[in-house]
């Protein structure tokens, strides 16, 4: 077992009797502007499901392209291997809270409807391990992180839904099967967030 | 008008007839079409097998021998159903297909498809919108408009009207309960198209788009129609 995945449950057993993620979330906000850390993507990914803080500073200078390009990108890289996407999202995540900036909303709006219509579609048709469970894993885990800090509850939802449709012994066949545990972190971070926002509304 | 009904269910394909019938200048034309994952052979014994068993073959056979009812054993967007299509010089067709519709198909129709959506556009777009609706405090509806090959996404909006499903016990019969308006919103459609003073309402993209729901919020929102039953 790696130590992050370790950690993970010892975080989980750690929950507290009305099942909050002791010490989960203080360290996350929504970032303003594009920002930038000094660890990578699955780095930084690790850290946030442990709910610890990210240094990260605003970049004087972006040269990242816009969302709408980078959907293009993305989209032109569908038939192409399944690594180079996988790249394309950790290179531009490298602070995965980026991705719930405003700017970022086609970008979002994109990997949601890839993973509801698309990534669906071929996980009711054949298993799990048959597609790319790295790239599958990152969407969700990115997504999860919007849906801890947003009040729009698809994003929650396609949480809900892999939940229930991945299966419950299943073991990642990707280089990264670690990610199974992130998605599900975040996914507790983010049910977390949602029950303690309609506590406060009541 | 010559009106087609795209339809792959006879029964479901006679009740819209008999309702829009009643619109004046309007003469329909029964499309029965093949399913998407569907083989010719499967589709023609469904037919023959809705026919036999069905109510209404009176009608229906009234209707085939005028040669109102047109069965196609190709996909919809296959070149022979298109050039079937386009021969029947139809003005309008009415969306009763679990299809989506590419743009040739759409322009085999004068002036285009009419969808009854079961959410208010333009802001459901997508799947279970009437679940996400309650789900989101908003009344459900039903938006009748002209396709594109998009999801939801076609501009024109003919008729837009909340729908009250308090007497719904479940999702399952609200959501029947505003299937089964599509007819009389199709007939009402038709009605106000012909009406000199008519104008489109805009479905402007300005909503989302909605996706399948989770059994977890399904739940949810069947706890929230029996709390108004």
């Amino acid at each position: 077992m790696s130590p992050f995945v370790a950690q993970a449950q010892q975080l989980i057993a750690g929950t507290n009797s009305n099942g909050h993620l002791v010490g989960a979330l203080p360290g996350w906000a929504r970032p303003r502007a594009w920002m930038e850390t000094e660890t990578d993507c699955l780095v930084s990914l690790r850290a946030l499901c442990m709910g610890q803080h990210l240094d990260a500073r605003p970049v004087a200078d972006s040269s990242v392209i816009e969302a709408r390009a980078f959907v293009a990108l993305l989209e032109e890289r569908r038939g192409g291997p399944p690594l180079e996407r996988f790249q394309l999202l950790t290179e531009r995540y490298s602070y995965p809270l980026n991705i719930t900036l405003e700017g970022e909303e086609d970008v979002r709006e994109y990997l949601l409807m890839r993973l509801m219509v698309q990534d669906r579609a071929r996980l009711l048709k054949r298993t799990v391990n048959e597609m790319d469970t790295d790239e599958l894993l990152l969407k969700l885990s990115l997504v999860a992180l919007h849906a801890a800090l947003a009040a729009d509850l698809r994003y929650l939802d396609a949480l809900n839904y892999y939940y229930e449709l991945l299966p419950t012994e299943w073991e990642p066949a990707g280089e990264h099967p670690w990610l199974l545990v992130s998605y599900l972190m975040l996914y507790a971070h983010a049910l977390a967030a949602q029950i303690r926002e309609e506590r406060e509304c009541v | 008008m010559r009106i087609g009904i795209l339809s792959g269910s006879l029964p479901a394909a006679l009740k819209i007839h008999s309702e829009v019938r009643a619109v004046p200048d309007c003469q329909a034309y029964i499309l029965l079409c093949r399913a998407p994952d569907e083989t010719r052979v499967r589709s023609l014994f469904k037919h023959a097998a809705r026919f036999v068993l069905k109510k209404g073959r009176g009608r229906a056979l009234r209707l085939l021998a005028g040669g109102c009812v047109h069965l196609f054993g190709h996909p919809l967007d296959d070149p022979r159903t298109l050039a079937r299509l386009k021969r029947l010089q139809l003005d309008m067709g009415l969306h009763n297909l679990g299809a989506i519709y590419r743009d040739e198909t759409i322009k085999a129709f004068r002036t285009g498809i009419l969808n009854p959506h079961i959410g208010l556009l333009p802001r459901y777009r997508g799947r279970s919108v009437m679940e996400w609706s309650l789900l989101e405090g908003q009344p459900a509806g039903i938006t009748l408009f002209f396709i594109d090959s998009g999801i939801d996404t076609g501009p024109r909006i003919v008729l837009r009207e909340e729908v009250d499903i308090s007497h719904c016990g479940s999702v399952e019969s609200a959501k029947a309960y505003l299937f089964n308006l599509n007819a009389i919103f199709f007939r009402r459609g038709l009605e106000l198209l012909r009406a000199e003073d008519f104008s489109f309402k805009l479905n402007d993209g300005s909503g989302r788009r909605y996706y399948v729901m989770s059994r977890l919020f399904q739940n949810v929102v069947e706890e929230l129609i029996k709390a108004n039953d």
